[in-house]
């Protein structure tokens, strides 16, 4: 075996690594803990960019853990969603390293820091490894990973509040947890096997006694990812969680972490149960239509909720679950171009959130102020934050030509394909709903407020600014340039809809 | 078939107002003299590479030039045909009339407005070059938004209510079109403009044809201010500064009819248009408009009001010609863009140097001001006749045009609105002009005859020029009628 060979491994194995190392290093020299974390990503995000000639539409990577055979040993098959995901994770992970040096020296003490580098690492780690993962047990650890160390790091900072809200974040994904581990045995006591592809192909010639078992998993499976991704009407934990959690933490919790309970769903819907499964076409496709209306509901109400708001934070994780919405319904619209676009909204929700996050946490560390009204005039003191703000709320919005409007482009044409109108008219209504709340902040940064001769330029440090600014620039890059991307994830969903 | 070229002449177009944009970062407030020398001669080189593309726009070639994209649909490219490029340039002029204007006018937060002015001449270009419906769209979006700080520059309260007002039409505006855009997408050929139709009502059905065509009229309408989606016009002009109102009125509502024109003449093509038989509801929504408009614009006190609502009116005269569906229809309406653009824009500039020289807005204050300002009233003068129609102004070849149209299209009925609204014209801008020059003493209204500078004066008395030009030398090469008979020629 040689070293390319276990180039899929090693995107897991590599920011574990470093996870173990930042708390010996920390012991050792405290200041040198972010240089280590920076690396680790850096090298992630290496492996994981330099992946992406190797893994073309139709034609998955796989990697036999161990050298063990599936179905006996574990699988790592990365497709071309898993890819994006990955990419996604390991570079967003770079700059959220970046922001984190500045912003959580001041949160925390120094003797804590190592430890949320360490969780940091190893979120990433879960993360990654869940969305390359091909066997269905493997998954469910990787996502008890993500979830504990989300958990803890909502509550890093030790306040009360946030430890309320950890506790409430807890207690909804723990169920949600036990949810996917009952489907889980389902599935394993019809099927005998955990590895997707050979559930897949068992699913496919079920015998009829064993139907109600695996639909019962499906629903489980479902009901349990939803929460993970916080689709209304299970949506309830994540406002608070991630408007309390330091900054740069919300922004891993909305961009990433949430993405990986839509994932899940996209993970069982479609690779593991697939449209032809056991002639229960039907049933599935009702489910899809279920999930589907959820996804609508969570599109309008996250963004009238967003549109109530008052403190900025909550403001922006009300926005999150707007913005899930959409991507859930591409996926379950049965329409390739859905499909695509829901990705493609993957990409642009990363970028989008995750800027919106961290200006919020340039506001919060310079001025201190969460409230809206308070962003009087903030557009001329702190004009690069703001700006950030500004682009990436085209892309939130899901204006041209931002990639926020790639994604709704190609969503509706799925809505279109599929002969959903009803759906059109939602992800149309949601963005004007979006334009409300996000040009109510603009509109406080740069129309109110003193004059510009009066106001002196109070940046935050250049470390926070700068990755808030390259998400913001990202949107605007990958929506003009969306050849880049568009393409593969085309004709991988177009694969996908004809198996 | 029109012959096509490639060029990289429409993206340096696009991107030359930009120059601008960086003269502000650069210069910005410490070396105000240079900024403005960057600001006009960022619009003024944007003019001279249009200039460039004339004689192939004459012949009705086609500049083409692929930017970006991933395949069906989304895909940003640009092309220069010969209404493109007629609109171009009215849009180039007109904005370089704005900027040497603004020099004079804008006081206040200069780095904001003229970088956002930048801006929108970008993306406004941007809309007169689009290749696609996808890529105007895009463009046409941005420009919709950005034109929101130049509406709110003097940050007064009503000038806040007035951008709110503009948003809350312009972003619902923004979402109607883009569904149109998709579902014209899904059941037509191709977004593409290539000068014919591209939906057909074999393949499509009457119904979803009728349910596109209405969501096209209502997103580009509330631009176009088609009655009843006017509503932010009357607040929105009379807010924004005399040179963005100018631009507003002259130029950015017309952004709103090169939408419609694109979908008349690229999208549908005037033959689908006689079948599905929409022609006539559009023209009746245009005439009440004008009639109605017209009727409010009588009642306002305020001059910038006024004028607003006399725009709500005019634009409705290009709506009028279009669907007509006549060749001399289609000309007058085309050739009213532009013509429209040089008399309100006259006007708009004349409105802003009374506010700057004399605080005045309200036109019963404005008696013997004549006195005062002789040369600015005298080009207000001349371009209300224009409005009215008079012989020997733009507005006149516009009027004769529409009206040969309706006889053309075998509706002469609508020759009586234009006459009612020649009349209503005349109604509401002579008392202005009477009362400028004739009533008043100047002794007493304390006027001495004191001109504002050159910055803002020449301005006026081009645009005002322009009037009496393309009323006199209307077929000479280079002036709209030449350049908007080429366009006709190839549709009819």
């Amino acid at each position: 075996m040689n070293a390319s060979f276990n180039h899929p491994v090693l995107i897991v194995v590599v920011p574990l690594l470093f996870a173990a190392l930042c708390p010996i290093i920390g012991l050792i020299r405290r200041s040198l803990v972010v240089w280590l974390a920076l690396f680790g990503t850096a090298c992630t995000s290496f492996l994981a960019l330099s992946l992406i000639g190797r893994v073309t539409p139709g034609n998955d990577l796989s990697y036999h853990l161990g050298g063990w055979e599936p179905p006996w040993g574990i699988e790592i098959r990365i497709d071309t969603f898993g890819l994006l995901m990955v990419c996604v994770i390991s570079t967003l992970g770079i700059l959220l390293v970046l922001y984190s040096w500045k912003y959580m020296e001041r949160e925390l003490p120094a003797n804590r820091l190592s430890y949320y580098y360490t969780l940091l690492m190893l979120i990433y780690t879960a993360m990654l490894g869940f969305s390359i993962t091909g066997d269905i047990f493997n998954m469910f650890v990787f996502m008890e990973i993500f979830a504990i160390t989300s958990y803890a790091l909502v509550a890093v900072t030790g306040e009360k509040r946030a430890l309320r809200a950890a506790f409430k974040y807890l207690l909804m994904g723990a169920t949600s947890s036990v949810c996917v581990l009952l489907a889980i045995t389902f599935l394993y006591s019809v099927t005998g096997s955990l590895n997707m592809l050979d559930i897949s192909n068992t699913l496919a010639e079920l015998s009829p006694d064993y139907i109600r078992v695996a639909l019962a998993a499906l629903v489980f499976f479902i009901t349990g990812f939803s929460v993970k991704a916080a689709l209304f009407p299970v949506h309830v934990w994540l406002p608070e969680a991630h408007s309390i959690a330091p900054s740069p933490v919300s922004a891993l919790l909305s961009a990433l972490v949430i993405k990986m309970g839509v994932f899940g769903i996209f993970r069982i819907l479609f690779t593991v149960y697939g449209p032809g499964f056991a002639n229960e076409t039907a049933n599935w496709k009702s489910l899809n239509e279920v999930v589907a209306w959820a996804a609508a509901l969570s599109i309008l109400a996250g963004a009238a909720f967003a549109i109530a708001q008052k403190d900025l934070k909550l403001m922006i994780a009300y926005s999150s679950i707007s913005h899930i919405g959409y991507i859930v319904l591409g996926i379950c619209l049965l329409s390739y171009h859905g499909t695509a676009g829901g990705f493609y909204n993957v990409l642009a929700h990363a970028m989008g959130k995750a800027s919106f996050f961290l200006v919020a946490g340039c506001f919060l560390y310079k001025k201190g102020f969460r409230r809206i009204e308070d962003l009087k005039g903030l557009g001329r003191s702190m004009p690069i934050s703001s700006g950030a703000f500004a682009l990436a709320s085209l892309s939130v919005i899901g204006l041209p030509p931002s990639a926020g409007f790639i994604a709704k482009w190609n969503i509706l044409w799925g809505c279109l394909d599929s002969r959903k109108y009803l759906f059109a008219g939602v992800v149309l209504l949601g963005s004007v709903l979006a334009a409300v709340y996000c040009l109510k902040v603009v509109y406080y940064l740069f129309f109110t407020g003193p004059r510009m001769r009066d106001t002196r330029i109070e940046e935050a440090p250049a470390a926070m600014y700068v990755p808030a600014a390259l998400l913001s620039l990202g949107t605007l890059f990958f929506g003009i340039f969306s050849g880049l991307i568009l393409p593969s994830l085309n004709s991988a969903s177009r694969i996908l809809m004809i198996r | 078939m029109s012959r096509e070229a490639i060029s990289i002449l429409p993206i340096l177009v696009i991107f030359m107002p930009w120059v601008s944009l960086i003269g502000a970062a650069v210069f910005g407030k410490r070396k105000p003299a240079a900024a403005r020398a960057v600001y006009v001669g960022g619009t003024a080189a944007t003019l001279l590479l249009i200039v460039p593309m004339f004689p192939r726009a004459l012949e009705g070639l086609v500049i083409r030039k692929h930017l970006a994209g991933s395949g069906p649909g989304i895909s940003l490219a640009l092309r220069v045909d010969t209404m493109g490029f007629y609109f171009a340039l009215l849009l180039a002029v007109m904005w370089l009339l704005a900027v040497i204007y603004s020099l004079g006018y804008i006081h206040g937060r200069q780095t904001r407005y003229y970088c956002f002015l930048a801006l929108n001449f970008s993306f406004c270009l941007g809309v007169a070059f689009s290749a696609n419906m996808f890529t105007l769209f895009v463009f046409y979006e941005l420009m919709s938004l950005f034109t929101y700080p130049l509406i709110i520059h003097d940050e007064t309260e009503v000038a806040r209510k007035a951008g709110f007002k503009y948003l809350a039409y312009s972003i619902p505006a923004g979402a109607v079109l883009l569904a149109g855009v998709i579902l014209q997408f899904f059941y037509g050929d191709t977004l593409a403009f290539l000068g014919r139709s591209t939906i057909h009502l074999s393949q499509v059905g009457k119904p979803i044809l009728l349910v596109i065509f209405s969501i096209y009229m209502l997103g580009f309408g509330v631009k176009a201010c088609i009655m009843p989606l006017h509503g932010w016009v009357p607040d929105a002009h009379p807010a924004a500064p005399a040179p963005a109102s100018a631009l507003l009125s002259g130029v950015i509502l017309k952004v709103g009819i090169f939408g419609i024109v694109r979908v008349v003449y690229d999208v549908y093509g005037v033959e689908l248009l006689e079948a599905l038989g929409v022609s006539l509801w559009m023209l009746i929504v245009a005439g009440i408009t004008i009639i109605t408009a017209s009727l409010f614009a009588m009642s306002q006190d305020d001059l910038k009001r006024r004028l607003a609502y006399s725009s709500v009116a005019q634009v409705s005269y290009i709506v009028l010609g279009l669907f007509l569906l006549s060749p001399a229809g289609a000309v007058g309406g085309l050739l009213h863009i532009a013509h429209h653009a040089f008399m309100k824009g006259t006007l708009f500039l004349c409105s802003g140097v009374i506010m700057h020289e004399t605080g005045k807005r309200n036109i019963s204050e404005m008696e013997g001001i004549g006195k005062k300002l002789p040369l600015t009233m005298g080009a207000f003068t001349v371009a209300s006749l224009g409005m009215i129609g008079i012989p020997l102004t733009a507005g006149f070849i516009t009027k004769w045009e529409l009206g040969v149209g309706a006889l053309q299209a075998h509706r002469p009925y609508f020759i009586a609105v234009l006459l009612i609204s020649s009349l209503l014209n005349a109604v509401y801008f002579l008392p202005i002009v009477y009362a400028a020059f004739f009533k008043g003493d100047s002794k007493q209204a304390g006027f001495p005859r004191n001109e504002t500078s050159k910055k803002m004066l020449v301005p006026v008395l081009a645009a005002g020029a322009f009037v009496i030009i393309l009323g006199v030398f209307v077929t000479v090469p280079g002036l709209p009628y030449s350049l908007v008979k080429v366009v006709v020629g190839s549709v009819f």
